[in-house]
């Protein structure tokens, strides 16, 4: 197995993974009929008050044991966003393998687009 | 309004109906997808987007994982096109995210509008030539590797290429990056034509790298989508899961299909949302 075939499993194991989760998520809460402290007519309504700057990405790990049906759903989400950050990293490692100095140094650079993207810039934005 | 079960059913019903539009014109499910949502099913623009950013992930990602196997992708070029397109990603949703704190949503309408009419035009002079010009090198062939080949399985040869004019191919990603964060799609159709027309490179080696990098880049706008509260849990559920299914049955669909008349009715469909976003944005009632 060559390493494009560990990135090619990487990327399906990552969506497969993520789409679970959604299921299981969506299961829940049309099973409990809410989530996290709303009802399921304020989740599910077109213009719903609830969104992605209410959840905190650290929060929704920790409270996973607790069953919130959107933690899973938001679980989801985030393992789906990371899938191609992963890419980006072990692209850096093919790269490096490979003794390809200037596409390391460039997956590099996009890998650092990456993490400015996801964990510099909110700090920055001060959200 | 549609009761929950009604309203999930329907938005997996739409972005599936998207996502076979989408692979089967090859501009993904999201050009297609934020003009039913936000025209016709009263969801608000800045939450359509933000479904339709995630829903590019899972279909770039899903995919890529296939297409590796062919080895038509080339990492190389589409890495190297990556520092462009992330930075773009940056400048875009950081943009969306002023222009929605400033309730300027119609300028979206607007600019999502040119860019579906766009489309038409790269969807009717699409794919006249299999396999490019040959060209000279220039020195970013030699410098960035700019070369690879692949084996064409319906010219049933091994197909070996060149790539030139690597700055104009950054410049170009820089754009679709930033229309990417603007809007929430993958800019899919301005990837194709950075690498098809700027870089010379063959079009099954432009559309699988730019399936490629499209993941990416919607994954370094979607933090900030998701720091500013675009990504509703609801929605961007059934609409990543919609989209995978819909590119699924899409792809399935693709080989059987490669009539004209298929491309004049998704071309009218284009026309007929294009024109319909930019009278929203201008303020007719749509």
């Amino acid at each position: 197995m060559d390493f494009n075939d560990i990135i090619g499993y990487a990327l399906r194991i990552g969506v497969i993974i993520s789409a679970v989760l959604i299921i299981i998520g969506v299961i829940l809460l049309f099973t409990f009929q809410g989530s996290n402290g709303f009802s399921i007519e304020q989740i599910a309504s077109p213009n719903s008050i609830v969104n992605s700057s209410i959840f905190i990405p650290s929060e929704i790990v920790s409270g996973l044991p607790d069953l919130r049906p959107l933690d899973y759903v938001y679980l989801g989400l985030m393992i789906l966003i990371a899938t191609p950050v992963v890419r980006v990293f072990l692209g850096i490692i093919q790269f490096a393998s490979e003794r390809n100095k200037l596409y390391t140094i460039i997956t590099i650079i996009v890998f650092f687009n990456l993490m400015f993207a996801i964990f510099l810039l909110p700090l920055i934005l001060g959200k | 309004m549609l009761q929950p079960l009604e309203f999930f059913i329907a938005i997996i019903l739409v972005s599936a109906l998207s996502g076979i539009l989408g692979s089967l014109t090859g501009l993904g499910g999201a050009t297609f997808l934020v003009p039913i949502y936000t025209l016709y099913m009263g969801i608000p623009i800045v939450y359509a987007s933000g479904a339709s950013l995630i829903s590019t992930i899972a279909t770039s990602s899903g995919a890529a994982s296939a297409y590796i196997k062919d080895r038509i992708t080339n990492i190389r070029i589409g890495m190297g096109l990556e520092i462009a397109t992330t930075s773009g990603s940056i400048a875009g949703s950081l943009t969306v995210a002023y222009i929605y704190s400033h309730h300027l949503q119609f300028i979206i309408y607007i600019i999502f509008g040119i860019v579906l009419l766009s489309q038409v035009y790269v969807q009717l002079i699409k794919s006249k030539f299999e396999l490019p010009k040959p060209v000279k090198p220039d020195w970013t062939t030699k410098v960035f590797g700019l070369y690879g080949k692949y084996y064409d399985a319906a010219l049933h040869k091994q197909v070996e290429y060149i790539g030139i004019r690597w700055w104009l191919g950054e410049i170009i990603m820089f754009f679709a990056g930033f229309i990417s964060g603007l809007l929430g799609i993958g800019s899919g159709a301005l990837k194709v034509l950075g690498m098809d027309w700027a870089m010379n490179l063959p079009m099954k080696v432009s559309t699988t790298t730019s399936n490629f990098m499209i993941g990416v880049t919607a994954a370094t706008g979607s933090s900030i989508y998701w720091l500013f509260g675009y990504i509703q849990p609801f929605l961007a559920a059934g609409t990543a899961v919609g989209v995978l299914i819909g590119a699924y049955i899409g792809t399935k669909i693709l080989v059987r299909i490669t009539n004209k008349t298929i491309r004049y009715i998704f071309t009218a469909i284009l026309i007929f949302l294009g024109i319909q976003m930019v009278l929203r944005g201008l303020g007719f009632g749509f």
